[in-house]
């Protein structure tokens, strides 16, 4: 009956997909090539120190057992120590993870005021001039590449203009919003267009739907008709694009992160690919996982909480 | 009659025609409508009711093009602007529609939707709204009302949704309310009360109502004139009396003709009883898991939904046998439990001495031949992208009767069993009428040249004159096929008039059974009683047309 109910029907789900998620990514690392004990212990280094090395990271033992050893670390908290850093992943990632949750935040801030204006825009005269317009642009910034437009966006207005910086993340929020806006804006141009053709076909289809039309013969404004009634029963399926979207983000930023030079987790894990350090890859594996779940959840309450039929 | 013409009429439609593009919908029709009065508008889709009802509102797209005359209480409506139109809808004049599931909002709650033209024409507070809601659920017959307005409509059955959208329509205590089919989409008995209610608020509250129908059966139930529409002109109108004890127009006739139960088609005489009927269902039980994820979801075992109930019936070669209920009465499931798309819980099912629920592999693929089942919505129920030629042709071959030549030829002599005219052959399902899609369902189930045909609500999509044809068509196949026939509808008259035995459902169960006529004349279960006190008759159906009228199922 409540957004309760919801919850606790998803949480188990969460548990069941979370368990998957650490098999998986426990599995695919240790069965990809490279080892990482030679590399932690250098070129030159002698069978004896690798022996060492592997004992002491428990790399020599059989794989259940490291797995086991792995779950229980897991349950306490412990996502292991980097290769690499010689630090605790979790502290690592943590660093990593703000200037990316920023940067997704600061997307979703500049992706979903234009949607909804431009879907408005477009669903207020289907095949129009304004539609038309809307779509072939919407067509051009989603065929143009992400790092193309960062470079060119980072040349125009961080080199020629000097309006922004072009890389790094700054120091307090405005500073962030400074150093971010670029980064943001890249991944903004391609998300626009796909969330505004979903709205404007939802809108399109729930104002010819018939409890418009009843509520037309209620004697409500065509006003009334659009806030109250159309766009309510329109978000939900963007809403739900938007929130895939905003998952794919937290992992996905790799390509902006790495233009704009953004400390964030998309840099971390490339580092962490190239320098084979296991742990933190398993251990962004397990946030990404973590963050999509979490996000889905989210979703999942806030249709709850716009649509009753859900809730049953 | 001189008295009425005195009163200045309510409503005046002169000449109105609607055009859209260059199809003209509406071809100037004028009638008048007095205050207080219940005005019927009938005639089959396509007759321009709809839309004319439509246009009485200023509810129709901006492409249609509107000529003529309409006048409330002597101000034209036609040229009003928006803003004034906004004024008169909900305030002056209410409307109900169709279906009330689509018609709500699903989102809101049924005391804002109802409270909302409150708010919006009276300028009364929210709560108040709200206030003035819950009396007006009272006055349309809703139980509890204060707790309902916290209801979601998907919490309301279609007939509580219609009596929410009735209380919305009235609570600015319009001058005249505008029912566009307002019971077509709901069962029988519920059509009865949501029929009668209308009919009360007239009586006591004076409002004038318009009640557009296909039916003429529920237009002579409750109005005092009517106005025959056919083809965008007005046919005939008058009281309702006259016009149907004495109709002079021949559309006007066919309607009548057509109403279910005016006419006994032919029925075969039964083919000598054999020893063991062609189907036989014994204690049939079928039950689906309750929903889950309720409150209790873990642990605790859900109780099943019974949707069957130790259900026992028998149909005999050649037999035509009627299946009546509601919906939710388990009449579909039935009829799926038969072709085997329901796993029974408990029970037997017998055709032909096999038992159906042990069949697998070839047998059971014989067995799929000599069942065949017609559905309700012709259109879902055919390929959208086979023209309609192929789609009965299709099992012919893919059951190995014939190649797909031979297929073709006799796919073509069904479709002209069927009346169906052989330059439609290769038009897609969507290009065709319901009636033409429902009959090329007929001749696909018959393809297969099946011995028991399961018509499940095939006609309750139908207008009433193409129901009638459709029966008509039925009839003669299964003279001439020797088919059994197993019939399931909500409408009690048109069992009565094709079948020779009936059972009566009710929550999973048969309340009652017996030959057709005796279930009709005299019911002895009280659910029975008020199926059959709610069918919605003409008022002499006995006394006019007595040829082949039925011998008397007086109300």
């Amino acid at each position: 009956m409540n957004l309760l109910s919801i919850l606790a029907r998803r949480l188990p789900q969460l548990v069941a997909v979370l368990a998957g998620i650490t098999i998986v990514t426990f599995l695919l690392l240790r069965l990809a090539p490279g080892d990482p004990a030679r590399l932690l212990a250098g070129d030159r280094a002698n069978a004896e120190t690798i022996a060492a090395i592997r004992q002491q990271y428990g790399l020599d033992l059989p794989l259940w057992r490291q797995f086991l050893v792995y779950v229980g670390n897991l349950v306490t908290g412990d996502i292991g120590r980097s290769l690499r850093f010689q630090q605790p992943v979790a502290d690592i990632i943590l660093r990593f993870m703000w200037p990316t949750l920023f940067l997704a935040g600061y997307v979703v801030c500049l992706a979903v005021p234009p949607t909804i204006v431009l879907a408005i825009v477009g669903a207020r005269r289907p095949g129009g001039l304004a539609d038309q317009v809307i779509r072939t642009f919407g067509m051009v910034g989603l065929a143009i590449p992400v790092f193309w437009l960062g470079i060119m966006m980072s040349r125009l207005f961080g080199v020629t203009l000097g309006w922004f910086p072009v890389s790094g993340y700054g120091v307090g929020f405005v500073g962030h919003l400074h150093h971010l806006f670029l980064p943001a804006l890249s991944t903004a141009i391609w998300m626009v267009p796909v969330l505004t053709q979903s709205l404007r076909a939802a809108l399109i289809d729930r104002a010819g739907a018939d409890f418009v039309t009843a509520a037309r013969a209620q004697g409500a404004s065509e006003r009334e008709i659009f806030w109250k009634t159309i766009l309510p029963n329109s978000v939900l399926p963007t809403l739900n694009l938007l929130g895939v979207m905003v998952a794919f983000l937290v992992g996905g930023t790799i390509i902006v992160e790495t233009v704009y030079a953004v400390p964030g987790l998309g840099s971390l894990m490339v580092a962490a690919l190239l320098g084979r350090d296991y742990y933190v890859v398993q251990g962004l594996t397990l946030v990404f996982a973590l963050a999509t779940v979490l996000v889905t959840l989210l979703v999942d309450l806030l249709t709850g909480l716009i649509d009753p039929r859900v809730r049953t | 009659m001189n008295a009425q013409a005195q009163t200045q009429p309510l409503l005046r439609v002169e000449n109105l025609a609607i055009s859209f593009a260059s199809i003209e919908a509406v071809k100037g029709i004028s009638f008048d409508l007095l205050p207080g009065e219940i005005l019927g508008i009938v005639g089959e889709s396509g007759s321009g009711k709809s839309i004319t009802c439509r246009a009485l509102m200023g509810l129709l797209p901006g492409t249609a093009k509107v000529g003529g005359s309409v006048r409330l209480d002597g101000g034209e409506l036609l040229t009003l602007s928006e803003a004034d139109w906004c004024a008169i809808r909900g305030r002056e004049m209410g409307m109900i529609f169709q279906n009330p599931a689509s018609h709500l909002d699903p989102l809101r709650r049924i005391g804002a939707q109802v409270a909302a033209p409150m708010v919006r024409h009276l300028g009364i507070s929210r709560g108040e709204g709200l206030r003035r809601a819950a009396s007006l659920l009272e006055a349309v017959g809703i139980r509890e009302p204060e707790k309902r307005l916290r209801s979601y409509p998907h919490e309301f059955s279609g007939g509580m949704k219609q009596r929410a959208m009735i209380a919305a329509a009235i609570g600015c205590s319009p001058k005249l309310l505008i029912a566009d089919e307002p019971t077509t989409a709901l069962d029988v008995t519920v059509q009865a009360r949501i029929l009668r209610l209308l009919k009360d608020l007239n009586r006591e509250r004076g409002l004038a109502v318009i009640l557009i129908s296909h039916d003429l059966g529920v237009v002579a139930d409750i109005c005092s004139r009517v106005v025959v529409m056919r083809g965008g002109e007005v046919v005939e109108q008058g009281p309702v009396a006259e016009v149907i004890d004495r109709p002079r127009h021949a559309y006007t006739r066919l309607l009548i003709d057509s109403q279910p139960g005016r006419k006994v088609l032919p029925q075969p005489k039964a083919a000598p009883e054999a020893a063991a009927p062609l189907l036989g269902v014994e204690r049939l039980s079928v039950s689906f898991p309750a929903r889950p994820g309720s409150i209790a979801g873990f642990g605790t075992r859900t109780a099943d939904v019974l949707a069957l109930d130790g259900v026992d019936i028998h149909v005999n070669a050649g037999e035509t046998v009627g299946i009546v209920g509601e919906s939710g009465s388990g009449k579909s499931t039935l009829a799926r439990a038969i072709v085997r798309q329901n796993r029974p819980k408990s029970g037997s099912l017998r055709f032909d001495g096999e038992d159906v629920l042990a069949l697998s592999g070839e047998a059971l693929t014989r067995f799929r031949r000599r069942v065949q089942m017609v559905f309700q919505n012709p259109y879902d129920s055919l390929n959208p992208r086979m023209t309609i030629a192929e789609a009965v042709a299709e099992p012919i071959w893919r059951h190995g009767l014939a190649d797909r030549r031979a297929a073709a030829k006799q796919a073509d002599e069904l479709l002209e069993m069927m009346e169906l005219p052989a330059h439609l052959r290769n038009r897609k399902p969507r290009q065709l009428s319901g009636g033409q899609c429902q009959r090329v369902g007929l001749a696909r189930a018959l393809a297969l040249k099946p011995q028991l045909l399961i018509a499940d609500e095939i006609t309750s999509a139908l207008d009433v004159t193409t129901q009638a044809q459709i029966l008509e068509l039925l009839m003669r196949l299964q003279r001439e096929r020797a088919l059994a026939l197993l019939y399931i509808s909500h409408d009690l008259s048109v069992v009565g008039s094709i079948c020779k035995r009936v059972y009566v459902f009710k929550a999973g169960q048969v309340v009652e059974t017996g030959p057709a006529r005796q279930v009709l004349s005299a019911p002895r279960h009280a659910y029975t009683q008020e199926l059959v006190g709610s069918l919605a008759h003409l008022p002499s159906a006995a006394t006019t047309h007595e040829t082949g009228a039925m011998p008397h199922h007086a109300p």
